[in-house]
């Protein structure tokens, strides 16, 4: 197959040859564009057989709007694409959607994207030619620039498939090997105790299969790992035979608020509760901790679960009534999320709290091999705020010339301690890939406009697969809406034709390249189709599913060493940046309709709040709507509280996502970002970003705005809008166990 | 319209309301929402902003109500049915979130209090708002015990969308202008959409066909839509649908105020139904281990 293709035979192998497709191709106006001038213009007059005005037509593709890789079904009518949905041949998602993937498409359609190159010139931005745009990368980066591999970084998000493909060799033919890759919503202290302990970083879980699932502040119905995919999972989780749902952390998550038992604790002191949870298990319900190293052994029995209430401020029947699901149901399973991690002693917490599983036997059950994925090149790099530290830190050593930065917004996510943004002044030239003018985009001196996630192609793997595991492709859903935007795969060939790498130079454009690639793809994918016939077939299906060798998992402890309760001093209260399905790390604040979306639990809108106790609300002598002032040792912040019985006492809770300072009408100058104020604690062991270590003094303010928020009253008033039964009498009417 | 005319559709109507909808409708769309598997994650309000192209009023208009959200996840901290004294210092099970649309109600209190017939019912069972006839006297939304009416008091078009964003709105629907009420529709243009696809093919609605954007999105299929009327029929008989299973299973009827359920302990129960207004929506109680 020639690597011209002309647009119209293009789309016609998108849906319409092959495999008995019953939707194909968009209609006309997206396949000729006047612009380009390539083709004529064919009017409705004289459509293509498959079009017809006022019929939408569906294309899979992949939801960029997290990590989590879901498949979606873009609805394609007159040219434009008009709505999402999930698709439910991808695994991961399953014909769901969340209110972020629903939101794609004011990503893409989005009145503050940068509609053309920039140039940093006399200190402001000024449009420049694309061509221009690369000669000055030639200049700077290109063969003959003097520039080094060493003197040269990659900072981006989330990274897989063919893109991760381009960029690696993107690094080599530069001689570069620095890639920093950056999330604030990870699970990298979490990866890292599996890949010990299990000797796999994400293995399975199977919500499916548990009775009982006691979470240490993952909020995976929320922003963890893949939150549809779980979510999709928990509705056969609460299906009968019913499972219980125990959350503990320190502010209410959207798990938190499904929870059966929902236990708040100090920051920190998880792996303290775990440890007391297991002393119950072996010594009330006779549990063999024999699997376990002698002096963890020694270490658990120790505990006394009273002392253990205390410091951790859950009550001591919560921690009985715990260990006893634990011990009456079987399998279980335990996991840990961002507000166990985020600490000094994160990881030595997590692995606390792993040990759970295997006192309860739940690996091999609940947590099962992930299986390796055969294509190690296409699989996902994923990071998380480590890479902002050692970012930081090179930065201060002053190591590099040129930094290209994609998807992730550094500039807003790290802490001011870290200095990130004074710092990059000392990098001579800064190139940013992007849809947005964000706090990062900001401040570079080379913008290269991208095309939207529904106008660009790729394929991508995501980190976490909870079932079978799948490459994910994403196709182009309608033409650009901007002609001076281009692809990333575009731009990254580009490059690697200026570097003359052998391979990549041959290509047109990224589309070609993947063709080839999908051409070359083994046998055990295309299952006996020609090379025409897979790739109509991936583009139909949206995923290709991959077979894994069977792995397996084996069981490694090691001592662990919890940290109690380390004090107040004369910071009394901890800062917990909640995470939230919305805003997430700040990336979705610039969508209308997520700001407009109530906040789960608080039911918020278009502003930032500060979550506080009714017990912590009548010492600061504040009520819901108040402002409050929170100050950590690095600066400050200002919010309206809203009081309720989600939080812990010594507890404040500012959502991440607001405060921003650029990005968009919608984005910016609305609420604020408690990532600023962050101590520039790590983690002991990873040196990740420990997010729950900050220490902050509260004070009232004076109201400067009103709080706006969905819901007159917190309170049913004696009126049966929710009613309630108990689990007993489910199992009676439903069914159970 | 004749005063003949007038005399029969509310006759018609009373009987209708006794007997839990008209028995000779082509359809009666309805749900049920098992509050055991929503989880609160608003998937289905903002699936629901891109399929009816919704305006978004900002910060200042939805304080002072004016949003326009046709479908809202409320959330109460309080639980009534597991006794007050429970939530003492925490909510130690969470909340309690339920998601609210129009309920298409048999009875609908909106619909005898428009001065236009802008609100009516249709022979498919929902409460239809033609907005064309609609001249804001806002009765309706004064109306609605479950305050699920949504009343255009400004014109959006240009706030809402700015370019490009409008090249995103559904052009199944209209966007409403100035000065007229909206709510949700049960998604009737997809509701349309396969009537007239079954026309064509000269078959009927089949159960599953298509679904409104709410439950089409729903990451747990909480939200389960479909035709209720087989639920006249003693037994169902054949063609039953999901939807209409569920009702049948937790023993809920149309057309009463109260149910008497041969089981009280089923979960299926109708909001607000004391009223007399007879709701399409069925929600599953919340389960919650003690």
């Amino acid at each position: 197959m020639s690597n011209k293709v002309n647009r119209r035979d293009f789309l016609k192998i998108m849906g319409w040859s092959g495999v008995g497709a019953t939707l194909a191709g968009c209609d006309l106006p997206t396949t000729v564009t006047l612009e380009e001038g390539k083709e004529e213009v064919v009017s409705y007059l004289m459509p293509e057989e498959f079009v017809i005005p006022g019929i939408g037509v569906w294309y899979a593709s992949t939801c960029l709007q997290c990590p989590a890789g879901c498949g979606v079904h873009g609805r394609v009518r007159e040219g434009r694409v008009l709505k999402l949905e999930g698709n439910p041949e991808s695994p991961i998602n399953r014909g769901r959607l969340c209110q972020m993937g629903q939101s794609g498409v004011q990503a893409h359609y989005n009145p503050d994207r940068i509609t053309q190159p920039m140039l940093r010139k006399n200190g402001g931005l000024t449009p420049v030619s694309w061509h221009d745009a690369l000669e000055v990368l030639a200049q700077r980066t290109g063969p003959g620039s003097g520039l080094t591999g060493e003197r040269f970084a990659w900072f981006t998000d989330t990274i897989s498939g063919h893109q991760a493909v381009l960029l690696d060799a993107h690094l080599k033919a530069m001689g570069s090997d620095n890639h920093y890759v950056h999330e604030v919503i990870n699970n990298s202290v979490t990866r890292a105790v599996n890949r010990d302990m299990l000797g796999e970083e994400q293995p399975r879980l199977r919500f499916d299969k548990a009775r009982v699932v006691l979470s240490f502040g993952a909020d995976f119905l929320g922003t963890w790992q893949s939150p549809v995919h779980n979510a999709t999972e928990y509705a056969k989780f609460r299906s009968p035979p019913r499972g219980v749902l125990v959350q503990v952390e320190p502010n209410m998550s959207l798990t938190g608020a499904n929870a059966d038992l929902w236990v708040p604790v100090r920051p920190g002191t998880e792996g303290l509760l775990a440890l007391a949870i297991a002393k119950v298990l072996a010594t009330k319900h006779r549990k063999p901790l024999d699997k376990l190293p002698a002096a963890v052994q020694e270490l658990i029995l120790g505990y006394d679960v009273n002392e253990v209430a205390r410091i951790t401020g859950a009550s001591g029947d919560h921690i009985i009534k715990i260990a006893g699901w634990l011990s009456e149901r079987s399998p279980s399973l335990v996991i840990a999320g961002a507000t166990a991690e985020g600490h000094e002693q994160g990881y030595q917490i997590v692995a606390a709290i792993m040990l759970l599983n295997i006192i309860l036997g739940n690996v091999g059950e609940t947590i099962e091999p992930a299986g390796e994925f055969p294509f190690p090149q296409l699989t996902a790099r994923t990071g998380g705020t480590r890479s902002l530290v050692d970012f930081a830190k090179a930065l201060e050593e002053k190591r590099y010339d040129v930094v290209f930065f994609r998807g992730a917004n550094p500039v807003y996510t790290a802490p001011k301690a870290l200095g990130l943004a004074q710092k990059l002044e000392g990098v001579g030239f800064k190139v940013a890939f992007s849809m947005f003018q964000d706090e990062t985009t900001a401040l570079a001196d080379l913008v290269l406009p991208m095309r939207s996630p529904a106008e660009d192609w790729g394929t991508h793997v995501p980190a976490y697969q909870g079932e079978d595991r799948v490459i994910s492709v994403q196709q182009p859903l309608m033409e650009p809406l901007y002609t001076e935007t281009r692809g990333f795969g575009d731009v990254m060939l580009s490059l690697l034709k200026m570097h003359k790498v052998a391979g990549y130079s041959d290509y047109e454009d990224y589309y070609a390249y993947l063709r080839d690639a999908f051409a070359a793809m083994p046998a055990v994918l295309k299952e006996n189709h020609s090379d025409d016939s897979f790739w109509a077939r991936a583009l139909q299906k949206g995923v290709i599913p991959v077979p894994t060798t069977q792995g397996s998992l084996t069981v490694k402890t090691a001592a662990v060493e919890v940290p109690g309760d380390s004090g107040r001093g004369e910071y009394p209260y901890f800062l917990v940046p909640a995470a939230r399905l919305g805003m997430w790390d700040g990336r979705h604040a610039n969508i209308p309709w997520l700001q407009e979306a109530p906040d789960q639990i608080t039911k918020v809108v278009w502003n930032s709040w500060a979550e506080m106790h009714p017990s912590t609300a009548r010492k600061l002598g504040v009520k819901t709507g108040d402002a409050v002032r929170i100050a950590s040792s690095q600066g400050t912040i200002e919010a309206n509280v809203y009081v309720y019985k989600g939080i812990h006492p010594d507890v404040i809770a500012v959502p991440m996502g607001r405060g921003h300072e650029a990005y968009g009408r919608y984005a910016q100058g609305r609420g604020v970002n408690p990532l600023k104020i962050l101590d520039p604690v790590t983690e002991r062991k990873t040196g990740e970003l420990a997010l729950m270590a900050t220490r902050v003094q509260v004070s009232r303010a004076s109201n400067e705005k009103v709080m706006v928020k969905l819901g007159g009253s917190e309170s049913q008033l004696g009126r049966k809008i929710v009613a309630t039964v108990t689990a007993d009498v489910f199992e009676r009417t439903e069914g159970g166990a | 319209m004749s005063l003949k005319n007038v005399f029969t559709d509310w006759s018609r109507y009373r009987k209708g309301i006794e007997e839990g909808g008209f028995h000779d409708y082509e359809h009666m769309w309805g749900m049920a929402v098992d509050l055991n598997k929503c989880i609160g994650c608003n998937a289905c309000a903002v699936a629901c902003y891109a399929e009816n192209n919704l305006a978004v009023v900002g910060e200042e208009k939805f304080y002072k109500g004016q949003a326009m959200h046709w479908m809202r996840i409320e959330r109460y901290w309080d639980e009534p049915d597991l006794g007050e004294d429970r939530v003492k210092e925490f909510n130690h099970h969470g909340a309690n979130f339920i998601p609210m649309m129009c309920q298409n109600c048999n009875a609908a209190t909106c619909e005898p209090v428009c001065p236009v017939a802008a609100t009516y019912h249709t022979p498919d069972g929902l409460n239809a708002q033609v907005y064309n006839r609609c001249i804001g006297s806002r009765y309706c939304s004064n109306n609605c015990p479950y305050r699920l009416r949504f009343f255009n008091f400004y014109s959006y078009y240009e706030s809402s969308w700015p370019e490009p964003l409008h090249m995103q709105l559904n052009p199944d629907l209209t966007v409403r202008d100035k000065g007229v009420m909206e709510k949700c529709t049960f998604c009737v243009q997809r509701i349309r959409a396969a009537k007239d696809k079954a026309r064509r093919e000269d078959r009927k609605v089949r159960d599953g066909e298509f679904l409104p954007a709410c439950a089409q999105t729903c990451p747990t299929g909480a939200i389960t839509f479909g035709d209720l009327l087989t639920l006249h029929t003693p037994g169902g008989g054949v063609g039953e649908t999901k939807v209409a299973q569920m009702w049948r299973d937790h023993q809920v009827e149309l057309g009463k105020t109260r149910q008497t359920k041969q089981n009280p302990e089923l979960r299926g129960y109708r909001v607000f139904e004391g009223l007399n207004t007879d709701p399409c929506v069925m929600y599953l109680e919340r389960v919650r281990e003690v």
